[in-house]
């Protein structure tokens, strides 16, 4: 069990907060700058657990490069080009926070309560990890949301981006004593395919004009 | 098969850095001549197939050769991917040369771009067969995640090369619904991951052939969940429904040689690692095999289904790949020696058989700049060779003697009969038959009657160049002579299968 056990919670709490904001603000830069935040908060996550694993410290340093700098950067680049407001989602910003809440609720109830039966570890079911575990599942489930209910293709990168901190957060959380799992979160950054995504994206802004993802219906069935 | 001998060897890290390289001086060298980076292509291509030739003794005498300490492991079921994607990447290679300087490309400013950007195509063309190679080699669960997200990453570029609407939409696509879709099975290979570390003290947890001895320790809800989350993230890159509808569209936009690539080996590997990693936890779980089957029952039915409704002869194509995926899941899924045994027949045959009907519909759009069935007509008089080959892989697609498709899909037939599952077989047969309809169909309006719009009729059309058919024909003869000949393949078959039923119980 790691020392610092009140940080860890708090932290990962924040991540939630983070997600919620990610998603929910319509200002593309605000988006980007609550991502940027929750990298910062990964990057600690992956600190706070490296007093008992010093091969953390390195995918601490390697995350911020590629979570809290690049990624974000990339974003903002590309925003830069194309003005801030987002293409209106699917579902309106009070419907939104409601889904939002109700996914987030059940979400982590649910999965704090079940831990049991997906904790792959007896120590995974115990306090901090409990909480971490949860906190994975419900950032992954509102990624996925994001992902499907967003119409504007930056936000659906940001959605992406989510899922990959919520992978993250449970890889730290279920091993974060054992030698390789830093090699593992290195390995796993999807900053590249951020990159070609947005890449992908610029190309589309340009010939098409548009980075609303529905208007993106020449192939069906 | 743990028993087997193990032999460290140079192969296994050749197999896939040769590939790699040969991208990087194509790309390199490729910005000084446009031929050089053809030449790296085609022998990084051949390369990477000699050194796969090279495997295969080995493993038939049935040891298994590693590398990087026990990172890298080829055993005869890795042995006979790395052959068959090297294999289809030459054909592909080749038939490129003369098919990807034909189309021109243009900038904003209309400027012509072709030649600036093929060095980049083939780099990304090597650099996805490399990670497709890597992705049978590596031994390491996360590092087989590593290695099929990678092989996105590679492609991805390569499906929006043309840079147009359609392809950009279908760029965007798959890279954000295979990228999302992957990310499950990441999560599962943690789960694995930190779930086994606790029965393998100091010993790597990530390796497959560690886990597989403790796969059966892990706690029952615990394994259901990651085999959920392996389905649907290796199953989304295989192509299997209901998380298919990326591949359609990829597989139609990408240049042709990128197609035959994705729909012939691409998807193929996604489902050796489905193999790799799900059949880990079958004997555990029988009533997986089930729902395994059903799966692939309910993938080839609608693969057929959707394919009849094509015009669009690329989506008919890639359509009827979601279908014959289905067939080597149920193979798979039956779980018996036969069973996996047909499986991996069909998966050989069907990477043989579409990737030659891709660039069969590769020289029609060659000739005639058109590809929907609709404008084409009449061209099996002006090009003969493309007919016959289109028909050959048609109708090995569709199961028919003697070709090779009729062998591994009676073999899954009449392993579905001994497992007594009757409704599988009916399934796959009604299937079999819908694939025979809607082939047919495609070459008659291809290939009979009069032309349909002037690109078909214009009198420029004849056959393709020499550099194209002699990939087509390399690929046709494979469906013949494994139609006639199946026990060419038998002894690497059979170790492969040997090995995944061992997994299995050893039926």
């Amino acid at each position: 069990m790691p020392q610092n056990v009140h940080l860890i919670e708090t932290l990962s709490m924040l991540l939630i907060i983070t997600s919620v904001a990610a998603i929910e603000f319509q200002n593309l830069k605000r988006a980007a700058g609550a991502y940027a935040v929750q990298a910062l908060l990964i990057c600690g996550l992956i600190l706070a657990f490296a007093a008992g694993n010093p091969a953390l410290y390195v995918w601490a340093v390697v995350a911020f490069i590629t979570k809290a700098v690049l990624t974000p950067w990339f974003i903002m680049r590309f925003i830069g080009k194309t003005g801030e407001q987002e293409v209106r989602p699917i579902v309106g910003f009070g419907v939104s926070v409601v889904v939002v809440s109700v996914i987030l609720f059940t979400f982590y109830k649910l999965t704090h309560t079940y831990v049991h039966v997906l904790a792959p570890t007896p120590d995974s079911v115990a306090g901090v990890f409990r909480t971490n575990l949860a906190i994975a599942l419900t950032v992954f489930v509102l990624g996925l949301y994001a992902i499907l209910t967003r119409r504007d293709a930056i936000k659906t990168v940001i959605g992406l981006c989510l899922l990959e901190n919520a992978v993250h957060l449970s890889l730290v959380s279920l091993a974060p004593t054992l030698r390789e799992t830093a090699l593992v979160g290195i390995a796993t950054e999807v900053v590249v395919t951020v990159y070609l995504l947005l890449y992908v994206i610029s190309g589309i802004r340009e010939r098409v004009g548009t980075t609303d993802t529905f208007e993106l219906a020449e192939l069906h069935w | 098969m743990e028993s087997s001998a193990t032999i460290p060897s140079a192969l296994t890290q050749a197999a896939f850095l040769v590939p790699a390289a040969a991208g990087l001086l194509a790309w390199l060298l490729g910005k000084v001549r446009r031929v050089l980076a053809e030449a790296f292509a085609v022998l990084g291509a051949a390369g990477a197939l000699a050194v796969a030739i090279a495997i295969v003794p080995a493993v038939l005498r049935g040891e298994v050769l590693t590398g990087w300490g026990r990172e890298l492991r080829v055993d005869s079921l890795s042995a006979l991917l790395v052959l068959l994607i090297s294999a289809v990447a030459l054909c592909a290679a080749v038939f490129a040369i003369r098919y990807m300087r034909h189309r021109r490309l243009y900038d904003a400013q209309g400027q012509d771009v072709t030649d600036a950007r093929l060095p980049i195509f083939y780099g990304l063309f090597l650099l996805f067969l490399a990670t497709m190679l890597w992705g049978c080699i590596t031994n390491n669960i996360i590092m087989l995640y590593v290695a099929v997200e990678a092989t996105t990453i590679a492609s991805g570029l390569l499906v929006a090369f043309y840079w147009d609407r359609r392809s950009l939409e279908a760029g965007y696509k798959y890279l954000m619904l295979l990228t999302v879709g992957i990310t499950f099975a990441l999560f599962a290979c943690v789960l694995v991951y930190a779930s086994a570390s606790r029965y393998l003290p100091g010993v790597s947890a990530m390796l497959i052939s560690e886990v597989q001895g403790v796969a059966g320790l892990i706690p029952r809800s615990v394994a259901i969940f990651v085999v959920a989350l392996l389905i649907v993230g290796f199953g989304t890159k295989a192509g299997i429904a209901p998380f298919h509808p990326w591949l359609p569209d990829a597989h139609a936009e990408a240049p042709s040689p990128v197609s035959a690539l994705l729909s012939g080996v691409m998807i193929k590997m996604a489902a050796y690692a489905l193999a790799r990693t799900v059949t880990l936890f079958f004997p555990a779980f029988p009533v997986l095999t089930v729902f395994v089957v059903v799966l692939g029952a309910f993938t080839m039915l609608l693969g057929g289904v959707m394919a009849l409704a094509q015009d669009d002869l690329k989506r008919l194509l890639a359509y009827s790949s979601v279908s014959q995926i289905g067939y080597v899941v149920m193979g798979l899924g039956f779980g018996t020696y036969l069973g996996v045994y047909g499986g991996l027949f069909h998966l050989l045959n069907h990477a043989a058989a579409k990737a030659l009907l891709f660039l069969s519909v590769g020289a029609v759009i060659y000739a005639t700049s058109a590809r929907s069935m609709g404008e084409l007509g009449g061209l099996g008089r002006r090009m003969p060779l493309t007919a016959v080959c289109f028909f050959v892989g048609a109708f090995s697609l569709a199961g028919m003697p003697p070709f090779a498709g009729f062998m591994s899909k009676l073999t899954i037939f009449l392993a579905g009969a001994e497992r007594g599952m009757w409704a599988a077989v009916a399934v796959a047969i009604f299937t079999s038959l819908l694939t025979l309809v809607v082939v047919f169909r495609a070459g008659q309006a291809v290939f009979w009657g009069a032309p349909k719009s002037q690109a078909a009729a214009a009198g420029s059309v004849r056959e393709a160049p020499a550099s194209l058919w002699v990939a087509m024909l390399a690929l046709a003869s494979v469906c013949v002579v494994l139609g006639v000949y199946p026990q060419l393949v038998y002894p690497l078959l059979n170790q492969a299968a040997l090995n995944i039923a061992g997994v299995l119980g050893g039926h």
